[in-house]
C-alpha cells in the first residue's frame, strides 16, 4: 500500500468536525487529492457523539490535559443504583452527543444535504414544542407562541398584548424591508427596542428573546442580531410540514452529519486516518510549487498544496464559553411532547427556555438557560428515558444553574417521576467563531466551508468548476435507500 | 390548479419544434385511447381490461366526466359480484379477463362465476357466508378503485368528479355489502379526508366530504353513534392550526354543531350561557390577533353568535331560553366590547359595521327608537365606513336611510 507521504496531497484537512467534514463533502466530487485526518479516534471532532464508555475516554483525555480547548472542566455523576427504578442501561444504548443544534428549515444546510445527495444516509426528525418557564405562575411551563393561532389561544396574554405582540409578529417577519424601524436602533438591546416600539411587557420581551437562543439576557440582546433569528424562527414552521420548524438529525446531531459527510468525502477518493493529527508543518518550495510539509503525529511526512483546520491558537480576545450538562432522566417526559397541531409529526425534541432570572430565588441566574430534551426517538437513550442538553453562558455559578435548571423541569413535569440518572458537566470555549457554540445551526457555518471550497477549487484553473454542493447521484446508489423522505 | 396563496402564472413559454411533436404525440395517444374505450363500451365489453383503459384515460384527464360515469356501468353491470342467479346483464365476451387480473380475490372462487354468463357453482355458495362471495370481488374492485382515486386525487384536489366518483363507490358499498365492512370502509375515509384536510386545511370539497362521511359514521344503517363532539374537538383543533383564524369552513362547521352538542349535552341554562362566554372570548381574541387586511372569517363567527342573541326566533338555538333583558344585557356588553376594540384598530371596518348593526338591533329588541347619542354616534360611525371602504357607497347609502327612519 502506498503511504501517505506518496503523494502530494491537494488538500490536507485537520479534524473531522462539522465545518471540516461539510468541507470533504463539498470536495467529494472534486478529484482533488484529499488527506483528511483526526487526532481523536473517532469522528466529529468538537461535535462528536459518544456511547457512556466512550464519554468516560473523553472525559479523561479533557481532565488530564490543563490546556484542553475547546472542552474544560468537565466531570461526572451518575446516580446509585437503586431497587425499583430501572437504572442506566448499557453503554451502547447511548449516543450524547456535543452537538445538539436545532437545524431551521430555512437554514441552507438542509437544502445542501439534499442537493449533494447525503440526505438519504440521514434521518431528521422534528422539533415540537417550545416551552418557556415561568416561576411565577403554577403551571410552571407555558408553551411558547409560534403565531397567529397559538397568540390568539394564550389565555395569559390580556387582548391588547395579543395584538401588540401581533404588530411585533408582523412587522419582524418583514424586517428587511421596514429597515426604518429598526435601524436606527439596531446596537440597542432587544428588551428596551421591544417595549418602546411595540409596547410589549418585560414577560411577552422575554417570551421573544427566548426563540433568539440567546445566551444573553433580553436587554443585551443587539437588536440587529436578534430580528433575523426571530424572523428565522417564524418562517421556518409549517415549512415542512405543521406543527415545527426545525429538525434534528436521528442518532447523534450534528454528529451523524459528520459521519456521513465523510464517508462521502471517502468515496470520492479521500484518505481518511484517525488518531492522527498534525505535529509541524513548515512552507517549502517543489518545482516552483509552494508546499506545505507537514510531519504527522504518527511520524509520517506529507506534501500538501493546502492545509484546513490547523489550529492556529486562539489570538481572538473575548472568546465565550458556555456551561453545559447533559443529563439521562428516568421517563420518558411525554407532557413535553404532546401537539395540539392536527397532522403534525411526532416529535424528538422539545425545547425549554429558562428567560433569565425565572429560576426560583436562591439561584441567582443572569442569563437564560435553554434545556433541549430529546426522546429515546433520536436513538441517543432506550426508550422511556430522555438525554437533557442543558446550556447556559459560563458563569462564577452556572453548574449550580444549570443543575437548578434541571431540577425545575423535572418538577414541573410528571409529577416529579423523573429522576436523574447521569449528568455530565462540561465547559466549552467558542472556536474561531460564535457558530461553533450557537444552539441552533448557523448558516455562517456554510459560508464559511463554501468560501474554502472556492479558493480550494480555483486552483489549478483559476476557474470555478460546478457549483458548491450541487452533486447528480452516483451510478447505483440510489438505488439502496428508499425514496429519501425526511423520515417525518 | 388553483391552491390558496399561490398565484396562478400563464403558461407561456415558447416551445421547441420537439416540444411541439411531443405535444401532438400525446394528444394522439389521448385521442386513441377515447376511440378505444368508446368502441369497447360501444361492443359492451364491460371487462376489466376495459377498465384499465378507463385508468389510463382518466389519469391523464381526471375532469373527463364520461369516462367516469363509463367506468361507473363497468363496475355495475360487468364487475360486480352478482347474486347467484345471475340474471344479469353481462357482456358474452368469454375473454373476461377477470382470472388474470389481481383485482379477483385468490381466495374467493366467485370470480369465476362472472366469466360464465350463467350461474356459476365452481364453489357453492357456503350457506353460513351467504354473501360472501358477494363481499369478496366486489370489495376488492370498490377498495381498488377507492386506492386508484387516492394519488389522482393528491394531485387535482379540488376536481368535482373525484369526489363524487368516491362517494359513489361508498354508496355502493352501502348497498352491496355487509354493513360492518361498508363502516370499515367509511372509516378509512375519515382518516383519508383527515390528511387532505391537513394538506389544506381550506379545501370545502373536504370539509364537505367530512360532513357526508360523518354522517354516514354516525347513521344507524352502519350502527353508528353521535360524533359530534369530537367533530366539534376537530373544528377547534383546525382553528387553532395554521391559518386556522382564517378558516372559514372550520368556523362554519363549528357553528353547525353547536346546536346539537349542547343538546346532547343537555346542557342546562347556565352551560349555555357559560358556553356562549366562551365562544365570545374565543372569537374575540383571534378578532384581536387581526389587523390589516382583516380578515372575514372570524366576524362571519361573531355574526353567528349574536343571532342567539338578536334573531333569536328561530336562532336561538345557543341560549334559547335567555330572556328579553338577558339578551339586551349580552348585546349591550357587546357593544362595549366593540367600542373598545376600536382603540387601535380604527382602519377595521367590521367593527364599524357590526357597531351599526348591533345598535339597531339593540333598539329593536328593547322596541324603541335609538336615543341622540346612538344616532350621533351610527352617524360617525357610517362616515368611517365611508372612507374605509368607498367602492360600497351604494350600501352605505342605503344604510344611512335606514338609519334616518
Amino acid at each position: 500500500m502506498e503511504s501517505l507521504s506518496d503523494t502530494k496531497w491537494d488538500v490536507l484537512i485537520s479534524g473531522t468536525g462539522l465545518q471540516n467534514s461539510l468541507l470533504a463533502l463539498a470536495l467529494s466530487r472534486s478529484g482533488k487529492k484529499i488527506l483528511h485526518v483526526d487526532e481523536n479516534v473517532y469522528y466529529g471532532g468538537a461535535e462528536a457523539a459518544f456511547s457512556l464508555q466512550e464519554v468516560d475516554e473523553w472525559l479523561e483525555k479533557i481532565q488530564g490535559d490543563i490546556s484542553s480547548k475547546p472542552f474544560r472542566n468537565a466531570s461526572l455523576w451518575k446516580a446509585e443504583a437503586s431497587d425499583g427504578t430501572a437504572g442506566l442501561s448499557f453503554s451502547r444504548a447511548y449516543t450524547l452527543t456535543l452537538s445538539p443544534q436545532i437545524i431551521y428549515s430555512r437554514s441552507k444546510l438542509l437544502s445542501n444535504l439534499v442537493s449533494s445527495k447525503v440526505y438519504r444516509q440521514l434521518e431528521f426528525q422534528a422539533v415540537g414544542n417550545w416551552w418557556i418557564y415561568d416561576g411565577e405562575t403554577e403551571a410552571s411551563l407555558r408553551r411558547l407562541p409560534n403565531g397567529r393561532e397559538d397568540i390568539s389561544q394564550d389565555k395569559s396574554i390580556d387582548n391588547r398584548a395579543k395584538r401588540s405582540l401581533m404588530k411585533f409578529l408582523k412587522f419582524v417577519v418583514n424586517y428587511e424591508n421596514l429597515t426604518e424601524t429598526w435601524e436606527p436602533h439596531a446596537d440597542s438591546g432587544l428588551a428596551g427596542f421591544l417595549s418602546r416600539k411595540f409596547q410589549l411587557s418585560p414577560s411577552l420581551q422575554s417570551v421573544i428573546s427566548a426563540l433568539t437562543l440567546s445566551f444573553e439576557p433580553s436587554d443585551q440582546i443587539p437588536v440587529k442580531w436578534a430580528l433575523p433569528r426571530i424572523a428565522r424562527h417564524l418562517t421556518s414552521i409549517g415549512v415542512f410540514g405543521p406543527g415545527f420548524g426545525a429538525v434534528v438529525p436521528k442518532w447523534g446531531g450534528a454528529a451523524e452529519i459528520s459521519q456521513v459527510a465523510c464517508r462521502a468525502g471517502a468515496v470520492g477518493g479521500g484518505v481518511y486516518v484517525l488518531g492522527t493529527g498534525i505535529k509541524t508543518s513548515e512552507t517549502v518550495t517543489e518545482d516552483g510549487e509552494q508546499l506545505s510539509k507537514v510531519e504527522l503525529s504518527n511520524g509520517e511526512n506529507v506534501k500538501t498544496r493546502r492545509i484546513v483546520g490547523k489550529n492556529t491558537g486562539h489570538d481572538l480576545a473575548n472568546l465565550k464559553s458556555v456551561s453545559k450538562i447533559i443529563a439521562v432522566v428516568s421517563s420518558p417526559l411525554t407532557s413535553l411532547f404532546q401537539s395540539s397541531i392536527e397532522g403534525s409529526p411526532l416529535a424528538a425534541v422539545s425545547v425549554l427556555v429558562f428567560p433569565s432570572k425565572s429560576l426560583p430565588e436562591g439561584t441567582a441566574q443572569p442569563n437564560p438557560v435553554y434545556i433541549m430534551v430529546h426522546s429515546s426517538e433520536t436513538g441517543e437513550c432506550p426508550s422511556n428515558q430522555c438525554v437533557l442538553y442543558a446550556t447556559t453562558l459560563k458563569s462564577d455559578n452556572s453548574k449550580a444553574v444549570l443543575e437548578a435548571a434541571l431540577s425545575a423541569l423535572l418538577k414541573s413535569t410528571e409529577d416529579d417521576e423523573g429522576k436523574l440518572l447521569y449528568s455530565l458537566y462540561y465547559e466549552q470555549e467558542q472556536q474561531a467563531s460564535y457558530a461553533s457554540l450557537d444552539l441552533a445551526f448557523n448558516d455562517e457555518i456554510l459560508q464559511a466551508v463554501e468560501d474554502q471550497w472556492k479558493t480550494i477549487m480555483a486552483d489549478d484553473n483559476g476557474t470555478l468548476e460546478g457549483s458548491f454542493m450541487q452533486f447528480e447521484d452516483r451510478e447505483g446508489m440510489n438505488n439502496d435507500d428508499d425514496d429519501g423522505d425526511e423520515g417525518f | 390548479m388553483a391552491s390558496h396563496g399561490v398565484p396562478r402564472v400563464a403558461e407561456t413559454a415558447q416551445r421547441t419544434e420537439a416540444q411541439r411533436l411531443e405535444e401532438e404525440r400525446q394528444i394522439r395517444e389521448y385521442r386513441d385511447l377515447e376511440e378505444l374505450i368508446s368502441a369497447k363500451i360501444a361492443e359492451r365489453q364491460y371487462t376489466l381490461e376495459v377498465l384499465e383503459l378507463t385508468s389510463k384515460l382518466l389519469k391523464k384527464n381526471p375532469e373527463y366526466y364520461t369516462i367516469w360515469n363509463v367506468r361507473r356501468r363497468l363496475l355495475i353491470y360487468g364487475l360486480f359480484s352478482k347474486p347467484s342467479d345471475s340474471s344479469s346483464h353481462l357482456t358474452a365476451s368469454p375473454n373476461s379477463s377477470l382470472t388474470d387480473t389481481t383485482k379477483a380475490s385468490s381466495e374467493n372462487s366467485s370470480s369465476s362465476t362472472i366469466t360464465t354468463s350463467g350461474a356459476s357453482t365452481t364453489t357453492p355458495q357456503n350457506p353460513a357466508f351467504p354473501n360472501r362471495g358477494r363481499n369478496g370481488t366486489t370489495l376488492d374492485l370498490i377498495r381498488g378503485d377507492l386506492e386508484f382515486l387516492f394519488p389522482i386525487m393528491v394531485k387535482y384536489p379540488k376536481c368535482y368528479w373525484l369526489w363524487n366518483y368516491r362517494l359513489w363507490l361508498l354508496q355502493e358499498a352501502n348497498e352491496s355489502l355487509e354493513s360492518d365492512i361498508a363502516r370499515e370502509l367509511w372509516n378509512r375515509e375519515l382518516i383519508l379526508v383527515g390528511k387532505m384536510l391537513v394538506k389544506d386545511s381550506r379545501n370545502f370539497h373536504g370539509w364537505g366530504y367530512r360532513r357526508k362521511v360523518v354522517s354516514e359514521l354516525e347513521s344507524p344503517k352502519l350502527g353508528g353513534r353521535s360524533m359530534v363532539e369530537s367533530e366539534f374537538e376537530y373544528t377547534t383543533k383546525m382553528i387553532h392550526g395554521d391559518k386556522g383564524l382564517s378558516n372559514f369552513s372550520a368556523w362554519h362547521r363549528r357553528s353547525k354543531l353547536i346546536p346539537r352538542l349542547l343538546d346532547e349535552r343537555n346542557a342546562s341554562d347556565e352551560t349555555r350561557r357559560q358556553f356562549l362566554d366562551d365562544e365570545f372570548e374565543l372569537i374575540i381574541s383571534a378578532m384581536y390577533t387581526d389587523s390589516y387586511p382583516y380578515q372575514q372569517s372570524a366576524w362571519f363567527y361573531y355574526q353567528f353568535l349574536m343571532t342567539t342573541l338578536t334573531d333569536y326566533v328561530g336562532h336561538g338555538s345557543i341560549t334559547p331560553n335567555f330572556t328579553p333583558e338577558d339578551r339586551a344585557e349580552y348585546v349591550t356588553r357587546q357593544l362595549v366590547i366593540l367600542k373598545d376594540m376600536l382603540d387601535g384598530a380604527e382602519d377595521c371596518k367590521w367593527i364599524y359595521n357590526a357597531l351599526i348593526d348591533y345598535t339597531m338591533a339593540l333598539c329593536r329588541m328593547e322596541e324603541r327608537k335609538p336615543d341622540l347619542d346612538e344616532r350621533q354616534d351610527c352617524a360617525t360611525w357610517l362616515a368611517e365606513l365611508r372612507k374605509l371602504d368607498p367602492d360600497r357607497s351604494g350600501r352605505w347609502d342605503d344604510l344611512e336611510k335606514s338609519l334616518r327612519d
